[in-house]
């Protein structure tokens, strides 16, 4: 019996033990661990380049740049797009730092920085280091245009230690030399959604231009220098002959599906491409649309009739029956499908007139006048709907092949347009040349002289939604002022947003804006 | 003093001789754990002894026997040191012949009771008719004991008043007396019932029904890793049996218990069968890591997860499902709920948001039995809030919005009525059980089938349930235990997802639907509106959602008894669970523009998890009156999960095929392919308990675990979680001892520390995600990342008066929760954003439990109980730096918009809001408080907003009554909270004025005297804050006990059952017990209702017998 009890034991303790006692050693098994040899720069670059999605494709950046201005409203239709009052404040200039779009917008392109560094310490090409560094550099510069100064992390391995800040100085000179280094090693051409010497020329011209503002948003001076920086840049874009403006009838062509192959002018994108990747594009339309329409939205935003009466007719920028491959969409009554909305709006299947959803005995028409509470009979009609992208009908669902325009050849000419204006080597007729070459394809008569406030209207017309308002109006010193449901702002402090108040938490780097 | 020696080794110290003299013929039954020994057993006198002793105490000679055989004594100490030394050499002797020679010239005697045995004196065993010299005419009563299920009951004293006649009932609850007189009053006393007084003549038999004594101090509790009595106990531990559990039928065993445990509270967050609860005991202590406490079924620790798929998004259904809802509630014999830290310290740091062990029920020895249980019944909807009818509608129309006749369509429906039905419900179980000493077996199964008050809406659900109980060798002392669980659900879930966009879910879509158009065209085709404005019967139509989770929980585990007091435990379980989810939508019935853009999905997952643990247990008196009982071990828990994902779209409705059934149809890049394995988590642990017992006056106990985790961050891998804790059984001690009225005095005094490490497994290190052809650092460890950990001081008083005719408890608590895992906003840039973080300040949850029982009639015909338990708890935040945001709010006009904050100086998860001042006459539009105390519409309520009130309840409420009145027996089940406050977003973002003039709305604010204007834009506001205190009648139950039909039925029973009877709720929503989730950013949010699968109404009428 003894003998009996001594084995059970050792076998119940035997078997036991067998499964006994582990290290506690973590592993991972869908993801990489820091170290691993198989994180490779390649996809870590993808993943930096993607960073850039959610700040410019899903309405957060752009919300700072355009519903900020007279360009864009998204206005509260009855109990509809209330949401806390939070897109209200943006427009008028009311905003606090618990807005969430502060905080969403300033996350994400700081994660973008982020992931760009982090391709920087995992080997690299030297071309892959040269467009992580433009990846890095563009972030910057969107968070030093929006809150005047760029949290600034050299060290990638301790993220409970706070990150520098760089005044707009600081930033500035980073941002240049790091634009100027990178350039030899960046590709001179090749598709837009890779960075390419090009883009890096246009955030040159962007900083030089802007860099008096940055300095001094209230009163910006410009250095003479710095706008023949832009004219010598935009120079060099032309020179490398890969850009011109879309022939008449084609500039929604860089807006349209595929653009990457049928633009003429795209210089910077965000790469969109049906069950490849890309960014929520859809969300352009989904904001503007009305429910009834295809594609269908969430009938929101729209712009202001003020706005829209800096175009005249026949401009061709105003919109246009969008002409599609084949079978994709038929639109029998050849009605406007991209551009500004407004007036009836038609099935464009079957050419039938449209209605609204509730009353549904009110036909979908898109009225001119618009206030930032909507209600009553034209609660789900107020306002023009600007769509800039032409839907792509091709794709059921899943990723639209429209992608995301950043930088555009158009802007290059107005940019060194403006540089002359502002001192830059040049006349005025050389100025208004530039702006006439793009009028011209655009259907509009050539302007007889041009102005400072003229060109801001024609870059209002050109670059209409594209994220650049903001910092136009404050370079042209108009941001302050009274516009359609936007009173004068109180003060100067709303030229650069409040810092998000959960980063200020938990970042002591960080010191609130002025008037905060 | 009496110590009694059980079966499995130990020696309890028990009995005080205040209720010696009932308790000397009672037979050891213990409720649960002992209910064993209740079996007939013809073999126990037949066991064979060998024993050789010379003079050695009848004491010593009582333990031998019990070891060699599986007989129990009741002895009673005193009576054993007045005994004579036994010189006795026998060899394999059957007992029945040992112990008549033992007991030969001794003052003492014996009973055998099945395979109890007593030890008395003498002359208490002795009929008087069997005293020499007595003359007195003798006289007989007899007659049967049963139960109030008029089982009979065996072994019951029966002693007739003032004299020492007395006998035990036999196998059968049949006994006959001689008594001195008649009419004689005999006393009859049973452990665990209530003893009573009869008074009986001698013409005809009696038939005497025995009622359980709820407060029984003898109950067995389940305290992990062991068992304990509850008298006892030094923690704090609510134990309930099936008498205490909510009747009717329940999917999970969670919801057993709702209102029947002071300090817990199970809130069902949906209607839906099998839908999740959420479950709190002591209140919410985390900001970040989860608040659920820790399940343990049969000793093993779940993992708190289900292997039932996600959702598909967009409309399908987005309950996660309970993860309990694999156990089948009648294999439950004990869910027992260990609430202090001193009771939960020994599951470390799982064990902070306490322990709930269920207990299934084991085989008995003897002859097969077989129990069948049948219910069947229906369900409809409990309540919802109310919409206008066609004729209100059409006067809110003249009201709002004249100009739009349009909008009346001449009929009259109720779109919620035609989404909603009487649903049947069926439930089945069975169970075998038998076996004998060596060899017991239980084999269940159930099969309940439940459809839901939504059309198209149903579980399923088999359950198989097999466990055996082995001993072997000659000494019996290798055992081994084994138990396999078997379990499918299978669900057709309706679509109603609460992160549905503006175009809502079913239930929006009902409430919304103007009724004044019909549902159905002239040619009986579903009405349609628009792509947005659904008709909810097409939504029904176009969304498909299946879900089968397999569930196979296994666990082996052998034990040896290495000495008397020394046991060898090994257990291993495996529990295995793989889930399949499937969905498809038509995207042609919601859009006919849109016909070919169906969408399929099919998800896959899968949980496996090991467990192994060895316990060492130990028991012995190690000195007079000091008893210890201690148990160390070590466990390894491991966890693995994975998944994959398949979706495709772009179908046609191809015959009426589900998609899901041929994705490979859709072109490729409309397919999408997504997998995932979760990181290594396991757990390792050591763990001690100590109990000391001395003179069942004073009791100790000490746990200690040390707890190593995967999860834990390099710095930190291992933690130690210690408790200690008193109690002093007063009414043990001399100066209560014979007092009439107090039968049970206990306080306890103890105070541990927990920990929770619910957070994802790879928080502690540097990870990087795979995405769309790219990588990206999603997160930054955090080496320094520890549990959070509670520490808990608990003060308790149990008490019973009246021969525990009344009896109860009341505890005070203070949970204080610090180092609380946190996802803390990393400073940009970073990666991902987020940095898991141990938190500084602390969470404080403070309260008092008070829990009653009250026998208020006892007599032959009535029995009347009482019981209510409440809770008052209080919760603070303190020393948290800045606050962060929760509860997400939704609907349209509410995108990113959250009610909550946790912050310090609040109670967790206090709404922030603006506060509603009424609707200015003037302009239609709402009116809101301004920080500076002005009152207007210009106040902007997105910028004025104020810390009011919680969804914390102040207290908890719950009251059970049963009474039983011969073979009827009524059973009323309440429970209640009060103080908290709950967000109608229903009614806030659905219902509002500005729906007209197309979609319906409330009545509540059809109010032409407010004359609110139809663009008046809704806020998350206090106007849309309730009032959430209610008191459900959460079931009653009536029935009937027949009794035995021939020889082959027994103890037929009906009933008939109402669950969720009545809500009294000054609220105007669908249920005040209503949780919609609202966690943002992993901050799980509390009391929000939106568009909730509506609550039902249940009536079963049930059956059941033995074979």
């Amino acid at each position: 019996m003894n003998t009996f009890k001594l084995y059970s034991i050792a076998c119940l303790l035997l078997a036991g033990l067998s499964f006994s006692c582990t290290d506690l050693d973590e592993r991972l098994r869908s993801e990489l661990e820091e170290g691993s040899t198989n994180v490779n720069p390649s996809d870590l670059l993808i993943g930096a380049y993607s960073a850039l999605n959610e700040p410019y494709q899903q309405e957060q950046r752009w919300v700072l740049e355009e519903i900020s201005t007279d360009a864009a409203m998204a206005p509260t239709r009855g109990g509809d797009w209330d949401d806390n009052g939070m897109h209200r404040a943006i427009h008028q200039h009311t905003w606090n730092a618990d807005n969430s779009y502060m905080n969403n917008t300033f996350r994400t392109l700081l994660t973008a920085q982020f992931q760009a560094s982090n391709v920087l310490r995992n080997n690299p090409t030297p071309q892959q280091a040269a467009e992580a560094r433009f990846i890095r550099a563009l972030s910057m510069y969107d968070v030093l245009n929006l809150w005047g100064m760029v949290p600034y992390r050299e060290d990638l391995d301790n993220f409970r230690e706070p990150p520098i800040t760089l005044q707009p100085t600081e930033a500035i000179d980073f941002i240049t030399s790091e634009l100027n280094a990178i350039l030899g090693d960046l590709p001179a051409s090749g598709k837009a959604y890779v960075a390419s010497q090009n883009a890096a020329k246009t955030l040159l011209m962007k900083l030089y231009l802007n860099k008096g503002s940055f300095l001094n948003r209230e009163s910006p001076t410009f250095d003479p220098a710095d706008m023949n920086q832009v004219i010598t840049l935009a120079d060099e874009i032309t020179a490398s002959g890969q850009y011109e403006i879309s022939p008449p009838g084609k500039y929604f062509d860089n807006f349209a599906p595929h653009n990457d192959a049928v633009s003429t002018e795209n210089i910077f994108t965000l790469y969109n491409e049906f069950g490849v990747r890309g960014g929520n594009i859809d969300r352009t339309w989904n904001t503007i649309a009305h429910y009834n329409m295809t594609p269908g939205g969430w009938n929101g935003w729209c712009t202001l009739s003020d706005y829209y009466d800096l175009f005249e007719e026949g401009d061709e920028r105003l919109g246009i029956a969008y002409e599609y491959p084949a079978d994709t969409m038929n639109n029998p009554g050849h009605r406007r499908n991209v551009g500004f909305l407004i007036g009836q709006q038609y099935n464009l299947e079957n050419d039938q007139p449209l209605m609204a959803r509730n009353p549904a005995s009110q036909p979908l028409s898109f009225t001119r006048e618009v206030t930032i509470r909507t209600s009553g009979a034209t609660l789900e009609t107020a306002g023009i709907r600007p769509m800039k992208y032409a839907f792509d009908y091709s794709v059921p669902s899943g990723q639209r092949n429209n992608d995301w325009v950043v930088f555009r050849y158009a802007d290059v000419l107005l940019m060194k347009a403006e540089a002359i204006l502002r001192g830059g080597t040049g006349t005025p007729a050389n100025a208004m040349a530039l702006v006439n070459s793009i009028r011209t394809n655009r259907g509009v008569a050539a302007l007889g002289a041009l102005t400072l406030d003229e060109l801001l209207d024609e870059r209002g017309r050109e670059l209409y939604w594209e994220g650049w308002r903001r910092q136009d109006l404050i370079r042209f010193g108009k941001f302050l002022e009274p516009w359609q449901e936007k009173a004068a702002d109180p003060g100067p402090h709303t030229l650069v947003y409040p810092i998000p108040s959960q980063q200020i938490a938990v970042n002591p780097n960080l010191e609130q804006n002025p008037g905060y | 003093m009496f110590f009694i020696l059980c079966r499995n080794g130990c020696i309890r110290i028990a009995f005080p001789s205040l209720i010696l003299k009932f308790i000397l013929f009672m037979k050891l039954v213990l409720f649960i754990i002992f209910i064993t020994c209740m079996q007939v057993s013809a073999s126990a006198l037949a066991q064979q002894i060998t024993l050789s002793e010379q003079n050695v105490s009848l004491q010593k000679i009582l333990r031998e026997i019990r070891k060699q055989s599986d007989v129990d004594f009741i002895v009673k100490t005193a009576q054993l040191q007045q005994s004579n030394p036994v010189t006795i050499n026998v060899t394999k002797q059957p007992l029945d012949k040992v112990l008549e020679q033992i007991f030969q010239g001794q003052p003492v005697d014996y009973l055998v009771d099945n395979k109890t045995i007593i030890v008395l004196d003498k002359k208490a065993i002795q009929p008087s008719s069997n005293l020499p010299g007595e003359s007195v005419k003798q006289q007989r009563v007899s007659g049967k004991v049963i139960t109030a299920n008029s089982e009979p009951l065996a072994g019951v004293s029966i002693t007739e008043k003032g004299t020492t006649n007395a006998t035990l009932t036999n196998d059968d609850g049949q006994f006959s007396l001689q008594v001195a007189s008649t009419p004689a009053v005999l006393v009859l006393t049973y452990i665990g019932y209530v003893s009573q007084e009869v008074t009986a003549g001698t013409n005809s038999p009696l038939e005497i029904t025995m009622q359980q004594d709820l407060a029984s101090l003898e109950e067995v509790v389940v305290v992990g890793y062991g068992t304990a009595q509850k008298k006892d106990l030094t923690g704090s531990v609510a134990s309930l049996q099936p008498k205490d559990f909510n009747k009717g039928t329940v999917v999970s065993p969670d919801q057993l218990i709702q209102g029947r445990a002071s300090g817990v509270m199970v809130i069902n967050n949906t209607g839906q069968p099998g839908g999740s609860t959420t479950v709190r005991i002591r209140g919410n202590s985390s900001i970040r890591a989860g608040n659920n406490p820790l399940f343990v079924v049969d000793g093993i620790p779940l993992s708190g997860t289900s292997a039932r798929p996600g959702d598909g998004g967009g409309g399908y259904g987005s309950d996660d499902g309970n993860p309990l809802s694999y156990l089948n509630p009648n294999d439950i014999a004990s869910m027992d709920i260990l609430k202090d830290a001193s009771a939960t310290a020994i599951y470390g740091s799982r064990g902070a948001n306490g322990v709930i062990i269920i207990t299934t029920k084991r085989g008995q020895s003897g002859t097969p039995t077989m129990n069948v249980m049948a219910s069947t019944g229906f369900s409809n909807l409990l309540n919802r809030p109310q919409v206008l009818s066609a004729e209100q509608f059409r006067q809110a129309l003249a009201f709002y919005t004249p100009d739009d006749e349009a909008a009346d369509h001449g009929g009259s429906v109720n779109a919620f009525d035609a989404i909603t039905r009487t649903a049947i419900t069926q439930n089945y179980a069975l169970d075998v059980s038998g076996g004998n000493e060596s060899a017991k077996y239980r084999l269940s199964a159930g099969y309940l089938n439940q459809n839901g008050i939504i059309e198209t809406d149903r579980l399923r659900k088999f359950t198989t349930n097999l466990s055996g109980n082995f001993k072997f060798l000659e000494s019996k002392k290798l055992g081994l235990d084994i138990n396999i669980l078997a379990a499918q659900n299978s669900e057709n879930i309706a679509p109603i997802n609460v992160g549905v966009g503006f175009e809502g879910n079913i239930i929006s879509q009902a409430l919304q639907w103007n009724p004044t158009l019909p549902l159905h065209d002239n040619e009986g085709e579903l009405a349609y509106q628009s792509p947005t404005l659904i008709n909810p019967l097409t939504s029904l139509a176009a969304y498909k959602d299946r879900s089968t989770v397999n569930t196979l929980l296994t666990s082996i585990s052998p034990s040896y008894k290495i000495t008397d007091e020394l046991e060898y435990r090994l257990m291993y379980s495996l529990t295995s669970q793989t889930g399949r989810r499937t969905g498809r939508y038509i995207a042609g019935m919601i859009n006919p523009n849109n016909i070919n853009n169906g969408s399929a999905y099919i998800h896959n997952n899968t949980e496996m998890n090991h467990q192994l643990t060895h316990t060492l247990s130990f028991n012995k008196e190690i000195a007079t009156s000091l008893n210890l009982n201690a148990v160390v071990g070590y466990e390894y828990l491991s966890f693995d999960t994975r998944w994959n994902a398949e979706s495709g779209s772009g179908f046609s409705n191809l015959g009426g095929l589900d998609y899901y059934d041929y994705l490979d149809y859709a072109i490729a890049s409309n397919r999408s392919v997504d997998s995932y394995r979760s990181p290594t988590n396991e757990l390792q642990s050591f763990f001690a308990r100590v109990s000391l017992n001395f003179a069942d006056r004073y009791l100790f106990t000490g746990t200690i675990r040390r707890d190593g985790s995967t999860k834990f961050g390099e710095n930190n891998k291992y933690a130690n979680f210690p408790s200690i804790a008193f109690a002093w059984n007063l009414y043990n001690e001399s100066f209560l001892r014979d007092s009439e009225h107090i039968s049970n005095l206990k306080l306890r005094l103890g105070w541990g520390m927990t920990g929770n490490q619910e957070f994802p497994s790879g928080a502690s290190k540097d990870r990087f995600v795979f995405s769309a052809q790219s990588i990206t650092q999603a997160n930054f460890g955090n080496p320094d990342l520890r549990w959070e950990s509670s520490s808990t001081i608990n003060a308790g008083l149990d008490f019973g008066f009246f021969r525990n005719r009344l009896s109860g408890s009341i505890d005070y608590f203070r949970k204080t929760t610090t180092d609380a895992l946190f996802e803390q906003t990393l400073a940009q840039p970073a990666p991902g954003g987020r940095l898991w973080v141990n938190l500084d300040g602390e969470i404080i949850n403070e309260g008092v439990e008070l829990a009653l029982n009250g026998n208020i009639v006892q007599n032959d015909n009535w029995n009347w109980n009482i019981g209510a338990n409440a809770t008052f708890l209080k919760n603070n935040v303190n020393g948290l730096l800045g606050y962060y945001e929760t509860a997400a709010l939704r609907g349209q006009g509410f995108s990113g918009v959250l009610g909550q904050r946790m912050v310090s100086g609040q109670p967790l998860n206090v709404w922030y809001l603006a506060i509603f001042e009424g609707i200015d006459p003037e302009t239609g539009t709402s009116m809101y408080r301004g920080l500076d105390g002005t009152i207007g519409t210009s106040v902007d309520p997105a910028l004025n907003k104020f810390y009011v009130n919680s969804p914390n309840p102040d207290y908890l409420l719950g009251i059970s009554t049963d009474v039983a009145y011969k073979r009827f027996t009524l059973t009323v089940n309440m429970h209640g909270a009060f103080g908290h406050y709950l967000f109608n977003n229903t009614m806030a973002t659905v219902l509002g004025v500005n729906n007209l003039s197309n979609r319906n709305i409330s009545e509540e604010v059809f109010d032409t005297q407010a004359g609110e204007s139809t663009s008046n834009s809704a806020a998350p506001s206090t106007r849309y804050l309730e009032k959430g205190d209610f008191l459900k009648l959460s079931n009653a139950s009536l029935s009937y006990n027949i009794g035995n039909i021939g020889k082959a039925i027994r103890n037929l029973n009906i009933s008939i059952t109402g669950q969720n009877l009545l809500v009294f709720t000054g609220y105007t929503g669908f249920d005040p017990e209503v949780n919609t989730d609202g966690t943002q950013d992993g901050i799980p949010s509390l009391g929000i209702e939106y568009l909730p699968y509506p609550p039902a109404r249940t009536f079963l009428l049930g059956l059941n017998f033995s074979l």
